[in-house]
């Protein structure tokens, strides 16, 4: 027996054990969830940047990519990558493929369209000055932007990316916990961020990073309350709490707000239309003010705050709290995408004819379906920032208590009395 | 003597909750003793997980975690804290005078809560912390009007709610057969919560929902600054 078959044994050996199979799979599901949520913080930096400039009509960083320049050091120094590429096919330096290789810049770099801006920008605040003003309390100022930055990550380990596959060792579900609570789950723990906004503002010991303390604490309780009531109408036409169940729903029965197929073209399931349409413009408020971003951005208001609760920051602690932000807004993306605009699924019954065909084609295909679906809230996220301007404190404070708690309140009713008497 | 992981698990995350309990007593810095209590909730929160009662320890970090505590946390940073902290200029009888009455009332239900824990069926069984409340009873016990454990371990074996997976699905449904029990595999601890809320103790519930609200609208209506024009 060879090396090859041995370790190949050894590794079937490993699987068939029913606790090393659970393991194994959810440690790959769990790297699998993190490199995807830090991809997506990173890649919405980017976005944002880029959507900002194309509202203020800009190009936006469309610049940083890796220079060709590098390659040549390792080559002979007259000739570029491109041309002794064209050289290579043979193909003649003024036809249509060489003008569109020129016009991607293919002769100077390699295109990123300027995604190498955030890693640069990363870069940048790793080695910048690390300045610890002498009059803030250390201990928490040290651990308040982590207490930002983790929750968001913790929280995305509820959010199913696929359906499941069976193999021959045993069922893997495509969420890292397939548990019972899924949106509570992500409540409660991104909920926790809180401390951090509100710790970063006591500890800096100043009076600017107060307010801003004081200010995220009021906000994200506010809004919080409203959160969680604007659910509870989704919640009675679901009837379950697993995030994975309320997906799977949506894959036969049709997504929350577009419901084209299987039960969901009944008149029934349009009745519930206006309810649901509520609690989603009711939810998808309260995550941006649960995000702190700009229509909401009390806590960070530069014209009455100088920076809000993350003046005295800087370096990587400052940069952990913009993470932190840009982890939240993917986790709220998330969330949306997976509680009213169907998760995973591709809709329109592709999901079971994948499965049919090959269930891990399905898994696949699900998760960039999944994939693509955050990408454009996540685009829709920046767009509603850079179209709205920032709200009064007082004017959040009356539309958080005012209207949403009001408006979710009623629409459980509403959404009680159409099932009552729809169904 | 075998451990399961989830017994060390327990051990651990109830010496955290007590370790940090006493945090919030001892430190001297109001945040401090904040900080420390939202960790012994949490570690609270980790024991219920434990248990298998996911809903009441996600309550639990969203509730008091998520809220109470940050509005204590709110209140106590807008306090001068160095005032709190010098505080030490009463006597030794005097302080003792203070204490007196917070420890007699904290030791009397110290005592009870104890009581009630060393009469838990399967509290002798110290070293599998978890599985006792449906192992002790040797069997799969369904449903939980009966009290098969009640004379064997004390009085409040016949009012606990059975912790597997079969049982919790019985109660929820009692038309399903022993083997389509046996085969689930969680436990739905937000139905059968809601269930038992909204039946057995629905009346209760409803008097604490009305207590809460009048509460609230006094809270609001005191705070609130009547204008004199």
């Amino acid at each position: 027996m060879s090396l090859f078959d041995s370790i190949w044994n050894w590794c079937v050996d490993l699987l068939s054990n029913e606790i090393w199979f659970y393991l194994i799979t959810t440690v790959v599901k769990l790297v699998l969830m993190f490199a995807v949520i830090l991809a997506f913080v990173v890649l919405s930096v980017w976005i944002e940047r880029r959507v900002a400039g194309w509202i203020q009509d800009r190009p936006g960083p469309n610049r940083a990519g890796i220079p060709l320049q590098l390659f040549q050091q390792f080559g002979s120094k007259e000739k570029q990558p491109l041309k002794e590429w064209l050289h290579f096919f043979g193909i003649p330096e003024s036809c249509w493929i060489a003008k569109l290789c020129t016009w991607l810049r293919l002769d100077r770099e390699i295109p990123t369209f300027g995604l190498m801006q955030p890693c640069l920008d990363g870069g940048k605040l790793f080695l910048k000055q690390e300045l610890t003003p002498s009059y803030v309390r250390k201990v928490y100022f040290t651990i308040a932007p982590m207490l930002v930055l983790g929750p968001p990550m913790v929280a995305a380990a509820v959010i199913p990316f696929a359906s499941g596959v069976t193999t021959k060792f045993g069922a893997i579900n495509m969420v890292v916990a397939n548990i019972g609570i899924g949106p509570l789950w992500i409540f409660a723990i991104s909920g926790l961020s809180v401390y951090g906004l509100t710790l970063a503002g006591w500890s800096s010991n100043s009076k600017y990073p107060f307010l801003g303390g004081l200010r995220a604490t009021a906000q994200l309780i506010s809004y919080e309350v409203a959160m969680g009531l604007s659910i509870i109408p989704l919640l009675m036409v679901f009837s379950t709490l697993n995030m994975q169940d309320i997906v799977q729903y949506q894959a036969d029965n049709g997504w929350t707000l577009l419901p084209l197929w299987g039960e969901g073209l009944s008149w029934q399931r349009w009745a519930l239309m206006a309810p649901l349409a509520l609690s989603f413009i009711i939810f998808v408020t309260c995550v941006f003010a649960e995000a702190n971003r700009t229509p909401f951005d009390m806590a960070e208001c530069e014209t009455d705050l100088v920076g809000g609760y993350h003046s005295e920051y800087s370096s990587m602690k400052f940069a952990s709290f913009f993470m932190g932000e840009y982890a939240a807004m993917v986790i709220g993306s998330a969330l949306v995408v997976t509680l009213f605009l169907g998760g995973w699924s591709i809709g329109f019954g592709a999901d079971a004819a994948l499965h049919s065909v090959s269930s891990w084609l399905a898994v696949v295909c699900q998760f960039i379906m999944f994939l693509i679906k955050l990408t454009a809230f996540i685009v829709f996220f920046v767009w509603v920032r850079w179209t709205l301007p920032r709200f009064r404190w007082d004017q959040v404070m009356k539309l958080g208590w005012l209207v949403f708690l009001e408006l979710a309140v009623a629409n459980i009713f509403l959404t009680a009395a159409v099932l009552y008497f729809v169904k | 003597m075998d451990f399961a992981i989830s017994s060390i698990l327990f051990y651990a995350f109830a010496a955290m909750a007590l370790i940090c309990a006493c945090c919030v007593i001892f430190a001297s810095n109001p945040v401090t003793s904040a900080m420390s209590m939202a960790l012994c909730f949490a570690a609270t929160a980790a024991i219920l997980f434990g248990l298998g009662a996911q809903f009441l320890g996600i309550v639990q970090i969203t509730v008091y975690a998520g809220a109470i505590l940050v509005l204590f946390l709110f209140v106590v940073m807008m306090l001068d804290i160095r005032t709190e902290e010098d505080d030490n200029s009463f006597s030794v009888f005097s302080s003792l005078v203070r204490m007196a009455p917070g420890a007699l009332i904290s030791g009397v239900f110290a005592a009870l809560v104890f009581l009630a824990a060393i009469k838990l069926p399967g509290a002798d069984e110290w070293n599998n912390p978890l599985c006792r409340a449906w192992d002790s009873r040797g069997e799969l016990c369904v449903g939980r009007q009966e009290p098969a454990a009640s004379t064997a371990t004390g009085n409040y074996g016949g009012a606990l709610p059975a912790l597997s997976p079969a049982a919790a699905a019985k109660t929820l449904n009692p038309n399903i057969s022993n083997e389509e029990a046996a085969a689930a595999t969680s436990i739905p601890d937000v139905k059968l919560l809601g269930q038992c809320l909204f039946s057995q103790y629905n009346v209760v519930f409803v008097i604490l929902s009305f207590a809460l609200l009048a509460s609230t609208v006094g809270a609001v209506a005191l705070s609130r600054k009547i204008r004199k024009d």
